[in-house]
């Protein structure tokens, strides 16, 4: 591992350019060149590729990326420049797991590989969106545990809000709500019965590095095996902010992913140019912030989700390039454009989830209604997302890839106007957070779809 | 003559800036009205691009080339148009509040409000609110847009109304607010004059209320 005090060093000292520079006269050509060199080539009749070839130019491309382009340092205006040779030898001495979870919960996170077997990583829950109530936190942080028995770790809704007062960035209610996710999730999580379960994004309400100093006090729960994610900035970038993580986190010698959401349209271009960045993004959090495992959420420029049939693409070429080529776990999280409640969330989440685990990915289920609006949440969907991930592995990509262009056009004419869903008030018990007898139709209906295209779930 | 305007349309849909103040001086010289050169040419070749990037035709480094492009091609043209036959449709400051560093949704409706001829004051991310103000009071601005992309940001959109008000200046400006976690209801909320789920919408959002405000 690149100690942390390198990476600073070259963040301040590295060669400096001004970001427009560096995104559009740097980055961007570089990546069109190497999709060209590379020749990788997006095919709309193939959402889930079976070509190592193809799998492994992503990567080399990739690799080929990070060592010309660097990683850029907003902060400070620098490139942090990586040399080949260190890069390739990083690789090779990686981490090549993750323990996480306590007493009977605790698992080892382990990569995967395209067309394998071995039954994913299930991180489930919340995807990080916003609740406006600490019961609705609590309801929905207990019913993941309780109803999603095969789920390795939880994600928490992030809190709107502290007694009444509207979270801000930098502020002392920063600091409150971070304390407050962390004391409620594992209240949450005894509750239902699992306290052994870690919290993978831990600390979901913290944006800055203050707020999460402060949420890991062992006074509020925090443990050494939850999971801490650290953003990586599109496009491979990161800021001093985010060294200061990494800095703190690497000194309590806990599990730490780099996290990055490339952006299908933006500076990386079109899905070829996406795919590399994606897989560029995972060698980033190895050398930058020393990742045991990364998590990769593709998002869409224009609609702000990842369902579309060239993201489900890029996302499954991003995973088999880093889970062939690098040891370091690769889960993948999704953005859904419909809400809860809704036949179109679960068959985005099946689409995906097929795509990814048959490449090789493990999963976090992602935001529903793109992870835009406060409350809406239920247990159903990180409840079918988990089980349908679950399911498929073993599928093989040719397979995969005949299901999923079956799922698609269910959904895809409905992605510019999604339909938002409902909210956790209006779909589930407020005292138990059981949902509706709709929710659970909705669910049936789907998991039978799926089931029918050849999908076998455990339950 | 019409050659020239039109590999200056060209030239804006490349992105190729220099060429752009190439064929912007050489229909110059060939005698073409400014103001042609200025609808035909440039104005042309951005409003291609729009609905290129729109289409997802082209992506966000071609978007921003060819904005810089109809800048250089500007920095030639403009001085020979007298000040008032300018068609603009309107000025826009842009910026994201203070706390918050995203800037990418931000820049993709700066280079679609500059494809569509409004002028766009841009003060980046980590904007202190009375920064917004200070920046429209200077250029007259008729839009403030302010972006925010985390749940824990968003007050920062309410701070520049709030200030506004309370400085007696709200009627002076059109607020528009957007970034991931916005809705209309927020917008409702924190009574902005305008909100879009994305930039091309936002645009159109933004030349509705201008139209409005100058009926």
């Amino acid at each position: 591992m690149i100690p942390i005090i390198e990476i600073a060093k070259r963040a301040l000292d590295g060669k400096p350019l001004i970001e427009k520079e560096y995104d559009m006269r740097v980055f961007s050509p570089r990546v069109r060149e190497l999709v060209k060199e590379y020749g990788i080539s997006y095919d709309p009749e193939v959402l889930v590729p079976s070509d190592d070839g193809l799998a492994d130019a992503v990567f080399k491309a990739a690799f080929d990326l990070i060592c010309d382009v660097g990683v850029y340092c907003k902060d400070t205006e620098r490139i942090i420049a990586f040399e080949e040779k260190e890069v390739r030898n990083e690789l090779k001495t990686s981490y090549d797991h993750a323990v996480l979870g306590e007493g009977m919960e605790q698992r080892a996170l382990l990569p995967r590989k395209p067309d394998s077997k071995e039954k994913p990583w299930i991180f489930a829950g919340a995807g990080g969106v916003t609740v406006s109530d600490e019961s609705i936190f609590m309801r929905l942080v207990e019913n993941y545990a309780k109803r999603i028995p095969i789920a390795n770790a939880i994600t928490t809704p992030c809190l709107l809000s502290v007694d009444g007062a509207t979270i801000r960035a930098r502020s002392p209610l920063e600091i409150e709500g971070s304390i407050r996710t962390v004391v409620l999730g594992r209240e949450a999580l005894r509750r239902a019965g699992r306290p052994g379960l870690p919290i993978m994004n831990a600390i979901g309400t913290a944006e800055s590095a203050i707020a999460l100093a402060s949420g890991l006090h062992p006074d509020f729960g925090l443990r050494k095996t939850d999971g801490y994610m650290i953003a990586e900035l599109a496009e491979l970038k990161t800021d001093l902010d985010l060294l200061n993580r990494a800095a703190l986190l690497q000194s309590l010698n806990v599990p730490i992913a780099g996290i990055y959401g490339p952006i299908y349209g933006g500076f990386a271009g079109g899905a070829e140019g996406t795919a590399v960045t994606s897989a560029a993004f995972h060698i980033q959090g190895i050398l930058t912030y020393g990742a045991s495992w990364t998590l990769c959420f593709p998002i869409h420029i224009k609609y702000t989700s990842s369902s579309s049939p060239e993201l489900i693409w890029l996302a499954s070429l991003y995973a088999q390039a880093v889970s062939r080529n690098t040891k370091v776990p690769a889960l993948y999280y999704n953005y859904t454009a419909a809400g809860p409640c809704t036949e179109m969330v679960l068959q985005e989440f099946a689409s995906e989830f097929i795509a990814a685990i048959s490449s090789g990915a493990s999963i976090e289920t992602g935001g529903v209604a793109k992870g835009k609006y406060f409350d809406y949440l239920s247990p159903i969907e990180p409840m079918f997302a988990a089980e349908v991930a679950y399911a498929s592995a073993g599928v093989k990509r040719a397979d995969a890839n005949e299901i999923v262009k079956q799922i698609v056009p269910k959904f895809i004419d409905k992605v510019p106007d999604p339909p938002r869903g409902k909210r956790f008030q209006d779909s589930c018990d407020p005292v138990t957070g059981e949902p509706s007898k709709e929710c659970f139709e909705i669910y049936d209906k789907v998991k039978k779809e799926v089931t029918d295209l050849g999908i076998e779930f455990l339950y | 003559m019409g050659n020239a305007i039109e590999n200056l349309k060209q030239a804006v849909i490349d992105g190729d800036a220099d060429a752009v103040s190439k064929f912007s001086a050489e229909a110059l010289e060939s005698g073409a009205a400014p103001l042609d050169i200025l609808e035909k040419g440039i104005s042309e070749g951005a409003k291609t691009v729009g609905e290129q990037f729109e289409n997802m035709e082209i992506f966000l480094t071609e978007l921003m080339l060819s904005g810089e492009a109809m800048m250089a091609g500007l920095d030639v043209v403009l001085p020979h148009i007298q000040a008032g036959d300018v068609p603009r449709k309107g000025k826009v400051v842009v910026g994201t509040v203070r706390g918050d560093i995203h800037e990418i949704g931000k820049n993709i409706f700066k280079s679609l409000l500059v494809a569509n001829g409004f002028e766009v004051s841009d003060l980046g991310v980590d904007v202190p609110t009375s920064k917004f103000i200070e920046e429209a009071e200077k250029t007259n601005a008729d839009i403030i847009a302010v972006s925010a992309l985390m749940t824990s940001t968003l007050g920062g959109q309410k701070d520049v109304i709030d200030y506004l008000e309370q400085s007696g200046n709200r009627d002076k400006f059109i607020v528009m607010v957007g970034g991931g976690p916005t809705n209309q209801e927020w917008a409702d909320e924190i009574r902005a004059d305008g909100f879009a789920e994305t930039a091309p919408e936002a645009v159109r959002v933004a030349t509705q209320l201008i139209e409005k405000r100058r009926d």
